[in-house]
């Protein structure tokens, strides 16, 4: 192992250490603050590793045969530390109000992080299932977490389940493909004989990643494990587990798109992918229109995201490989940025009002109330729906061009509609912030969180969410020139 | 001449109004106008001193903006956008007149709204790179929709999500039409390039331009608008506010048409040549059905909002004859129906601040106590008709006569919608301000007026200042057409249409 690898690999070390320790940490004295500093400073510590290596690392670095370190992969691992950081401070104001000391929860959230960040590393079958394994049994344990909540059994259950057979499913695929192919490395060498086998081993190791990305139609969890599990956790399974599948699947794609292109029976794994994208966009959407629960519209339009998102995986040529990769990279840093600051506000006013059930009323006349706090909403709303000004135009923006380039005008059709759809529920979200509460009848007390006063800290993340949001919306450059 | 320091100001005056409400009341009105009026001064010394001549598009701000693609801060003028900029500058200042009282909630954020969606209006009539057009003809929308979510009638949300998802989604296909035409640009020059001028040189291969001026074309048929895709406007105008009518009829529909002319017309002549009868016999049809649905409302607003939907119908007729009568004929409907529509919006604003109803039926008879008023309605009803001395009857006329040289059937037809807007002109009219005096029921119920009576109050000064500047204006221009029309004598864009047309 040279130098240069060690240090390409340290973010991924420095988490992987850091757990150990708080396990010892753990034996040596329970604190849940101790335990929250902790972990916040390893990911930061990670973090500053991940920049650094941006900043400096020029090509790809093979790390032994499992692994390759490359900017987007590095990129994608500053979105899950983003991600986590912020997970690991909502969670903290969440598991305050109970007797227990919950250090064990901070060691899953570094697994949950260490498994992403060997996803999004991976270039070998065996990495991609370690670390699929890991973040995926992490997170069954955080979703159950709250076990007197009434939902916490059925929806870690659902999970638990449903991830283990996802996973066989992708074995199951992962085993056909190496049956053909001869090597379990994304990128193949050798030109095998392609067959029936290696297109179906495509197709389960698809649907695999389908149930982790809950694309349509294995997105049926979704809704349930975002309302049942704790809303920090919920934020975790949709940014990180969703970023690195999504990483995971770029990766081994774009390795063997151009076999995929020279084989023919294979070109139906792209109308396929079409079609699950298309399905994606349109049920995400469509079931989203009537949700009052802020958590199941989240979940179903987090469906819809990911159909946009697979609109990436249509380009075949290998020279627009790189337009793929900052397109996808741009998009999800747009909705990992939008979806934090969404959950930072549900927290906050979950926090506030002791109800675990929210719903968009909830949310009413917020704008007269809290102006920060809404703003905050309307922006990340605004960029979910891509409207300009906001971070989740540019990403449609480069998600369109990406599929004139492949010249998919069924997709785009697609896309337009859902986005159509989608602004029906995400414009009532807005909306409410804006309704009058005395127009309502005895409203205006039941919601005393609408209301509540933030913390300066709390101000100062706020308005650092807002700038963020706008200014990756203007100046898009300063994002896109880092990959 | 810096068009970015007119739109800043207009947002930072905005957002004084906005943050000065706070401390005194009612001083968020004052800074809005005082704001636009200072710009309106501005722009219009700027333009007469400079010294360009802007019969072509001067290009006055070229810089990079986002490098990933090439797209460029840059914005324009030529005389098309410096007249409709001034209709938008001198509108601003109604708008803002007629809500001087009506607003009465959340007055700061209102203002910071209304001289918003103006400021990314003026950005859509000079932005000349085609991302940053898109992204002020989707940023415009946002105030927009607030000022009717907000501050609109009883049906408002369903209004405003309505308006936002019509124009949204023709949007996006105009986005994917735009992206299109920036990967030919580089197909054909190795560089993607977003820059209008640059896109002028393209030679597109027919049978794709028919599909990107098709994704044009709706997002700007859509504004216009035409049927069918007409529905929004309706709804929209019913529900906003009096000044967000006055906006969206007097300033917001003339995007479309600004988009038509900029940019279907010039970018794709040849594939709107080929798509114009079927543009021409939207025009048409949108001419009649909007008379006629107009003639059948019951809503002052939503009748004014037919109304619209017709006289667009012309500029659609106009524009797609590819004449240079017709199209001069246009640019003056734009301007003409800007200002009559507006007076006609703020006169169903100023009868329901009196009798809080827009029903037909509830009013009648106001000729007695309101003769100012009535006076003014019968003089905007016959500019909305198309009386001789008006601007609006020039501007049909010239519509029809350019029209007749190219589609003389469907002028023939066209000129029937005159017929109706007389006829729904008068029943307008007739059932506000003539008649019996209507207003017992609606007054026992809403408690506004004494018992049996229905006296209304006259205008005051500052409404009379709105009906008085819009009707000079109206009849400026139509006895002496030349005010507007010298600008487009000999402008290049009639050069174009005339020599594709003669190439025919």
């Amino acid at each position: 192992m040279t130098q240069l690898m060690l240090q390409s690999l340290s973010p991924l070390l420095i988490i992987a250490f850091g757990s150990v320790l708080s396990l010892l940490l753990i034996a040596w004295r329970r604190s849940q603050k101790m335990i929250l500093t902790f972990t916040l400073a390893i990911f930061v510590c990670a973090l500053l590793a991940s920049i650094s290596l941006v900043m400096n690392l020029t090509d790809e670095v093979q790390v032994t045969i499992l692994m390759k370190v490359d900017n987007y992969g590095n990129f994608a691992f500053i979105l899950i530390l983003v991600a986590s950081i912020a997970v690991g401070l909502l969670s903290s104001t969440w598991l305050t109000h109970s007797v227990e000391v919950h250090d064990e929860f901070f060691i899953l959230l570094q697994l949950v992080v260490l498994g992403a960040g060997v996803l999004v590393m991976s270039d070998h079958f065996a990495a991609l299932f370690l670390g699929f394994e890991l973040l995926s049994i992490a997170l069954v344990g955080m979703v159950g977490y709250s076990r007197d909540s009434q939902y916490s059994v059925e929806s870690s259950f659902k999970y638990l389940i449903l991830s283990a057979s996802a996973s066989s499913f992708m074995l199951l695929g992962i085993a056909f493909i190496y049956s053909q192919s001869g090597s379990l490395s994304f990128a193949v060498e050798a030109e095998p004989i392609y067959s029936f086998f290696y297109s179906s081993g495509i197709l389960l190791f698809l649907v695999g990643v389908a149930f982790k990305l809950s694309l349509a139609p294995f997105h049926l969890w979704t809704p349930d494990v975002y309302q049942g599990a704790p809303t920090p956790v919920t934020l975790l399974l949709a940014t990180v587990s969703k970023i690195a599948m999504f990483v995971v699947l770029m990766k081994f794609w774009f390795s063997q798109s151009s076999l995929i292109v020279n084989n023919d029976s294979v070109l139906s794994t792209l109308h396929l992918i079409s079609i699950l994208a298309i399905l994606s966009m349109l049920i995400g959407n469509v079931l989203a229109l009537k949700q009052q629960n802020i958590k199941r519209l989240l979940a179903y339009s987090s469906i819809a995201h990911m159909g946009y998102l697979l609109i990436v995986l249509m380009i075949i040529s290998p020279q627009s490989v790189t337009l793929a990769w900052q397109s996808a990279l741009f998009y999800l840093a747009a909705y990992v940025l939008a979806t934090v600051s969404l959950f930072i506000v549900l927290q906050f006013t979950e926090y506030n009002h002791e109800d675990i059930e929210q719903n968009i009323n909830d949310w009413q006349g917020m704008f007269w109330k809290n102006r920060l706090l809404a703003l905050l909403i309307i922006v990340a709303i605004l960029s979910l729906a891509g409207i300009p000004l906001t971070a989740g135009f540019i990403g449609k923006f480069y998600l369109l061009n990406v599929a004139v380039q492949a010249q998919q005008w069924w997709l785009i059709a697609a896309l337009i509609v859902g986005s159509g759809i989608g602004l029906f529920y995400y414009l009532r979200i807005v909306f409410t912030l804006f309704s009058d509460v005395s127009e309502e009848k005895n409203s205006s007390l039941i919601y005393p969180a609408v209301g509540a006063k933030l913390t300066p800290m709390m101000s100062i993340s706020v308005i650092v969410f807002i700038l963020a949001g706008i200014i990756l919306g203007v100046y898009p450059d300063l994002l896109s020139q880092v990959f | 001449m810096n068009i970015t320091l007119v739109m800043c100001s207009l947002l930072i005056g905005g957002a004084l109004a906005w943050y000065a409400e706070g401390f005194k009341a009612q001083s968020a009105r004052w800074l809005a106008l005082l704001t636009v009026l200072v710009v309106g001064l501005y722009f219009v010394i700027s333009i007469t001193a400079t010294g360009l001549d802007f019969s072509s598009l001067q290009v006055l701000v070229r810089l990079s903006w986002i490098d990933s693609f090439n797209i460029e801060y840059a914005l324009a003028l030529d005389y098309l956008s410096i007249v409709l900029v001034l209709l938008t500058l001198f509108l601003a200042i109604i708008c803002i007149l007629v809500s001087w009282q009506e607003i009465q909630t959340k007055t700061g954020f209102y203002y910071f709204n209304l001289l918003a969606s103006f400021a990314g209006v003026i950005g859509v009539f000079t932005a000349v790179d085609m991302f940053l057009f898109f992204f002020f003809w989707e940023v415009m929308l946002l105030p927009m929709t607030a000022l009717i979510a907000i501050w609109g009638h009883e049906n408002k949300h369903f209004a405003a999500i309505k308006f936002f998802i019509f124009t949204q989604v023709s949007g996006l296909l105009m986005l994917v039409a735009i992206i299109a035409m920036a990967s030919i640009h580089f197909q054909q020059t190795e560089q993607v390039s977003f820059f209008y001028q640059d896109w002028l040189t393209l030679d597109l291969p027919a049978s794709i331009s028919f599909y990107l001026m098709l994704g044009f074309f709706i997002a700007f048929a859509v504004k216009l608008p035409s049927v069918p895709v007409h529905s929004w406007l309706p709804d929209a105008h019913t529900q906003a506010p009096t000044a967000g009518s006055v906006l969206l009829a007097g300033v917001l529909l003339k995007t479309g048409a600004y988009g038509l002319i900029r940019f279907v017309i010039h970018l794709f002549p040849q594939a709107s040549m080929d798509f114009a009868p079927v543009a021409a016999t939207l025009g048409v049809v949108s001419i009649l059905y909007g008379a006629k649905m107009a003639f059948a409302q019951q809503d002052f607003k939503r009748l004014v909002a037919y109304s619209s939907i017709s006289h667009m119908g012309f500029v659609m007729l106009a524009l797609f004859s590819f004449n240079a009568i017709a199209y001069q004929g246009a640019v003056l409907t734009l301007v003409a129906h800007g200002l009559s529509s507006a007076a006609l919006f703020a006169l169903a604003g100023m009868v329901y601040s009196r009798i809080h109803s827009r029903d037909l039926s509830n009013m009648g008879g106001f000729w007695q106590s309101a003769p100012r008023m009535g006076g003014f309605a019968l003089a905007f009803t016959a500019a909305a008709f198309g009386l001789p001395g008006l601007a609006n009857f020039v501007a049909e006329f010239f519509s029809l006569v350019g029209a007749y040289q190219r589609f003389p059937l469907m002028t023939i037809l066209a000129a029937f919608g005159l017929v109706g807007s007389a006829i729904y002109g008068m029943v307008l009219f007739q059932s506000a301000f003539q008649g019996k005096e209507q207003g017992k029921r609606q007054g026992e119920s809403k408690g506004q007026h004494q018992k049996g009576e229905n006296k209304i109050n006259d205008l005051s000064k500052r409404e009379l200042l709105v009906f008085s500047s819009l009707l000079a204006l109206l009849i400026i221009i139509g006895f002496y057409p030349n005010l507007v029309l010298t600008f487009f004598q000999d402008s290049d864009l009639r050069l174009a249409i005339t020599s594709t047309a003669g190439g025919q």
